[in-house]
């Protein structure tokens, strides 16, 4: 599974790619199944320096009781942020808050989706609501952030 | 390492609160090394030269990448007990205030900014927020991360 790449010759019919004059209140970002395999969160945890076997080893995260090895909360955030950039590559993140609900298994299939919750004119900042969502549709991951458009 | 300590009951947070919140108990450095910044990102499927290309005039830390710079110590020493064991990760906030490049040293100082809790059907979580404060070799405040640690009572 891997992130799709982003259309910008057609931004408006893709998704990605958007201004701030293009952002209304409500909109939907692309849909995207970011990429959960053994390697890409390896190369995370290499970069995170967090070589813990929960999140490397089937087995031995359920010999602590867990489904099976979990995606790293801080990646998951990063998908997030993955997804921002493409949405909105002109924006800068200022923030972006996440709660982490429940475990989400690497190597499976997880959604990651977006929504416009407000607008600022005066400050040309825009506001949107996070989730990802596990293959058994339960949501793994709730959060929002905020962008700043020059 | 075993703690035999009593631990806290909900009756004991207003004094954990007022004794705790605001505390500085660690301080570490951490330099921003450029292959590791580039990883991060392309572990999170990130596409963008900002983040993924060295050489890219704007080069520079995901906005997140400072989550991992955590000091030695989660609490401090003498904090109390509250609840069993690490707990549960309950999530994590991060301030993005200004560029991060690579090369720069970052100061990180930890505080306990809050400390709340939430009674439910599972019973009483005690929420301790740890807050990174990340600061550049020039002084500049470059990042924020709350981490929200969950206890059950």
């Amino acid at each position: 599974m891997t992130s799709p790449e982003p259309t910008s010759s057609d931004p408006a019919s893709s998704g990605y790619g958007v201004t701030f004059d293009q952002i209304e209140l409500g909109d939907e970002l692309p849909v995207e199944h970011p990429d959960v395999s053994l390697e890409r969160v390896k190369l995370w945890c290499d970069a995170a320096d967090q070589h813990f076997p929960r999140f490397l080893d089937h087995e031995a995260a359920r010999a602590e009781g867990l489904p099976g090895a979990l995606v790293p909360g801080i990646m998951n955030q990063g998908f997030l942020l993955a997804l921002l950039h493409r949405w909105a590559p002109s924006a800068t993140v200022r923030k972006i808050d996440t709660v982490f609900r429940g475990q989400m298994v690497i190597e499976t299939e997880l959604t990651i989706t977006g929504a416009v919750t407000d607008t600022d004119e005066d400050e040309r900042t825009v506001e949107v609501d996070l989730t990802v969502v596990g293959p058994d549709g339960r949501t793994g991951v709730i959060g929002t952030a905020i962008l700043a458009f020059e | 390492m075993n703690d035999d300590r009593p631990a806290a009951t909900q009756a004991d947070l207003p004094a954990i609160r007022e004794r705790w919140v605001g505390v500085e108990f660690d301080v570490a450095t951490f330099e921003m090394e450029p292959g590791r910044m580039v990883a991060w990102a392309t572990a999170c499927g990130d596409t963008d030269p900002r983040f993924i290309d060295p050489t890219h005039p704007d080069f520079q830390a995901y906005p997140n990448f400072t989550s991992h710079c955590t000091t030695h110590r989660v609490l401090p020493d003498e904090f109390p007990k509250i609840g069993p064991g690490f707990g549960i990760d309950g999530g994590k906030t991060v301030d993005c205030l200004g560029p991060i490049r690579a090369g720069d040293v970052l100061t990180g100082a930890a505080t306990i900014a809050d400390i709340y809790d939430k009674t439910g059907r599972s019973g009483t979580m005690v929420f301790i927020v740890q807050r990174m404060t990340y600061h550049n070799q020039r002084g500049e405040h470059v990042s924020t991360v709350d981490w929200k640690m969950i206890r059950q009572l």
